[in-house]
């Protein structure tokens, strides 16, 4: 599970909705009206990405009452993953912001 | 009478996806549309000239997952059209979002449809070897029993190692 070890921004995205529990269409809505439909996340994606975090074990199924609209959530293992790939991002961009302000003093 | 229904011939989904997709939705331009597919080709149905777009995945369903699965895209606009044999064809109206949005579920998805080719692959290669010895190594009815046999398996393994060779392809393709 290549994608897994560093979380491609789908990943992300998907993880990050599913902290609270969530089906799979709300998930995609979620994504598409946050980034004001910058990013998109399509059904094929979704359902690949499910099934793979769900084989990792970094979400579990929450609710399958209604088999159209299964509700998943993230684990603990998944939480602490999320977490860490936020930290990942933050050194990303402070990075960058620094650079931006014109970078350390010499 | 008019002719209602007509049958479009594949070029090989491990081959042309795209171009197969393409002339999906240039028949449907011209009235005809897709209802039903065999390994070899489509049956299109004659309707209204639309503007669709169509989609592919391959993807074996257990039980259960059907209902989950095909709501996630009829919720993004695509509505599924027909499934066979772990293979199912999705229509959309143009400018609907793409169903892969991710490069890296479209190599798993071509993954996917790999395992499958591999696996009818390798047990034609293997027909061709044990097929080969046998006839080799024998006489009479035997021999020549396993002689048809060999013919037989070389029509198949020879299409076979070409779709491995254009998926093997396609991955590379989408990695690099």
């Amino acid at each position: 599970m290549k994608s897994l070890e560093q979380l491609t921004d789908s990943v992300f995205y998907i993880m990050a909705a599913l902290v609270q529990p969530k089906h799979g269409y709300a998930v995609m809505a979620l994504v598409e009206k946050e980034t004001g439909g910058e990013f998109t996340i399509g059904p094929a994606t979704l359902y690949t990405i499910i099934k793979k975090l769900l084989n990792e074990n970094l979400i579990f199924l929450h609710d399958e009452s209604n088999p159209r609209r299964k509700v998943y959530a993230l684990t603990e293992k998944g939480h602490h993953i999320l977490v860490k790939d936020i930290e990942r991002r933050k050194t990303m961009l402070s990075l960058a912001e620094r650079e931006l302000r014109g970078g350390n003093a010499e | 009478m008019k002719q209602s229904t007509k049958y479009m011939m594949s070029d090989g989904l491990a081959f042309s996806e795209k171009r197969d997709l393409k002339r999906l939705q240039k028949k449907s331009k011209e009235g005809w549309h897709l209802f039903s597919f065999l390994p070899m080709g489509y049956n299109l149905q004659k309707g209204e000239p639309k503007e669709l777009q169509y989609s592919v995945d391959y993807r074996h369903l257990q039980d259960g997952e059907d209902q989950e699965y095909f709501e996630l895209f009829e919720m993004a606009g695509w509505n599924h059209v027909c499934s066979e044999v772990g293979i199912h064809f999705f229509v959309a109206p143009m400018g609907t979002q793409p169903i892969y949005t991710d490069v890296e579920s479209q190599i798993d998805k071509v993954q996917r449809l790999s395992k499958n080719v591999y696996m009818t692959a390798v047990f034609f290669v293997l027909m061709t070897v044990v097929s080969y010895f046998v006839s080799e190594l024998t006489t009479g009815i035997v021999s020549s029993i396993f002689h048809y046999i060999l013919l037989a398996s070389e029509v198949f393994t020879i299409p076979c190692l070409m779709m491995v060779a254009s998926l093997l392809y396609r991955k590379w393709v989408k990695k690099s």
